[in-house]
């Protein structure tokens, strides 16, 4: 009876994760077997030989865009989460309160005055000009992050290593950097993946072709070609392809993406 | 560390490098958005004049503000609530680690990873009422009467838009089930067994009420996630048709870049700022408890 019961949980449990799965992967399934319609590979060569937006320089774009801002903020906030947890200084309280009270405001809430801040500084349609809203309004849900993560690492060891004589630059990068990896890494994807994803900021920002990002290419593209059968085979050429960096990004370092986004929730 | 207060200058040298590329750029616009907001300016010019509480009255007299409002507020119970059942469900059955479990983790988190500017023109074309793969297949097992308008019919969009957001992030709220459940101790269970508590009882009367702190997590995330939508939004309807669509976030930006209106989409702005910012209070409180 026993054994049989729990056969049958079995196959229920397979059944229901199964029938979800097939749900949850069949827009892409879709999306790639009709990209081979009509045309076959034709249609990739379409997409990649395109003239007015050339493939690589989009992904060049998202790639550099998504790295520096990845970089960056994580560079940062390691900085700052240092201070904010293991240092003692007039209002570091009341500061570390304003970041966090950021935590939640989306970009869109604040898009005039900041097209106007990128027009006025000169970046308008540049890379800088995407990559600097990008790190402003990615760090503090970050620097929340790391920062629970430091508050975990033991002041006494710190104490130790500065009667050592270790300085706090040294401290920070021989302690507290090394013993918090995974949590830097965490950080490091998942600034990286917002960054590759964010279609508002390069809206605002960027105008010519050739600075477009992947999120601005996959629209261009969505909007500019009448949806014949034709067309929809290279539309969705178009979104693989596009789609393809990303889910390259997201195989490789799928623990770290799974696990930032569970610190940023749970502890967040 | 520097309790003797001297040196606490180096802790401003930690912080600066975020101070200067972060809190600065925030404010700024934080609190440009607020004068903005008592004022006519069109966004692109110098020119404006102070307008007082003017674009406020004209807010609360707009009937489009508030059907985006509760849009938005539609879109949040919609999302939160299926997507946090679902993704409970599973993160239960996905605890059992039964072999293959992490390829269905994988396939259940992937959208996460994805754009939504490509999950978008991937739905849209699949929703298209005629030629869209979705209508096709339920005219072929001969569901005519379901195979609708998704996007085209005011009175079903916003569901295609509800259901396209929670395919996308429903990997989260059973990511972060499955991370409540890891830390959930075993003993509970043991008693629930010796109890002769079957395993959906166990599960809703044991598990679910022990993981509280990670459903007020996930509705507070749900709440400021409904605050930030915007292009899943644009790109699916672009807040149509008609107006059964807009949210708060498209309908400023139709302000700010279609009306040429900054003035009216900062007093939009200035709602959304004034529930986030008690919305990030909540995320830390709670995310403490929990």
């Amino acid at each position: 009876m026993g054994k049989k019961k729990r056969a049958k949980s079995k196959v229920f449990t397979y059944l229901v994760l199964i029938v979800c799965a097939a749900i949850w992967i069949l827009p892409l399934v879709i999306a790639l077997t009709k990209s081979f319609t009509i045309n076959g590979f034709g249609n990739y060569a379409y997409v990649l030989s395109y003239k007015k937006i050339s493939y690589f320089k989009v992904v060049f774009n998202s790639l550099f865009i998504g790295v520096t801002t990845a970089v960056v903020v994580t560079a940062i906030t390691a900085l700052a989460a240092f201070a904010f947890s293991k240092m003692k200084f007039p209002g570091s309280k009341i500061i570390y309160g304003m970041i966090l009270a950021c935590l939640a405001v989306p970009v869109a809430a604040v898009t005039s005055p900041l097209f106007a801040t990128i027009k006025n500084l000169k970046l308008l349609d540049t890379h800088f000009g995407v990559i600097l809203p990008l790190i402003a309004f990615n760090a503090p849900m970050m620097l929340l992050m790391i920062k629970n993560y430091f508050d975990t690492i033991p002041d006494e060891l710190i104490e130790s290593a500065r009667i050592d004589g270790a300085t706090t630059f040294c401290i920070w990068r021989k302690f507290m950097v090394p013993l918090s990896v995974p949590m830097i890494a965490n950080v490091l994807v998942l600034t990286f993946i917002y960054s590759w994803n964010d279609y508002l900021v390069p809206l605002l920002v960027m105008r010519s072709e050739d600075n477009y990002t992947v999120t601005l290419a996959a629209q261009y593209f969505m909007s500019s070609t009448y949806q014949s059968p034709v067309d929809v085979a290279r539309i969705y050429a178009v979104m693989i392809l596009l789609a393809l960096p990303s889910i390259l990004v997201y195989l490789v370092s799928q623990k770290f993406l799974v696990s930032g986004i569970t610190a940023g929730a749970v502890k967040g | 560390m520097n309790k003797t207060g001297k040196k606490s200058w180096i802790a401003y040298l930690y912080i600066l490098p975020m101070i200067v590329l972060s809190f600065v750029l925030v404010y700024y616009c934080i609190i440009d958005t607020v004068v903005v907001s008592f004022t006519d300016w069109d966004g692109m010019t110098d020119v404006f004049h102070f307008v007082a509480l003017k674009n406020y009255i004209k807010m609360f007299k707009d009937h489009v503000f508030w059907t985006s409002v509760v849009n938005n507020l539609i879109f949040f119970v919609g999302t939160v609530f299926i997507q946090a059942l679902l993704g409970f469900v599973l993160a239960v059955l996905l605890k059992k680690k039964l072999p293959g479990s992490n390829v269905f983790k994988a396939i259940y988190f992937m959208p996460i990873a994805m754009a939504t500017s490509i999950i978008t023109a991937i739905f849209r074309i699949i929703m298209d009422p005629t030629n869209g793969a979705l209508n096709q297949f339920l005219r072929a097992i001969h569901l005519n009467g379901f195979a609708v308008n998704w996007l085209g019919d005011p009175k079903i969009a916003l569901v295609s838009v509800i259901i396209v957001n929670i395919f996308q992030w429903m990997g989260f709220s059973m990511i972060t089930y499955y991370a409540g459940l890891m830390s959930l101790p075993d003993d509970v269970y043991e008693a629930a067994k010796i109890d002769g508590a079957g395993f959906w009882r166990t599960t809703f009367s044991v598990t679910l009420p022990m993981l509280k702190g990670t459903t007020n997590v996930l509705i507070i995330l749900g709440i400021v996630g409904s605050l930030k939508t915007f292009d899943i939004v644009k790109l699916l309807t672009g807040g149509g048709p008609g107006r059964s669509t807009t949210v708060m976030n498209t309908y400023l930006y139709e302000k700010a870049f279609k009306d040429f209106n900054a003035g009216g989409a900062a007093s939009i702005g200035v709602a959304i700022l004034i529930i986030a910012m008690v919305m990030s209070f909540l995320q830390v409180k709670f995310g403490k408890e929990d």
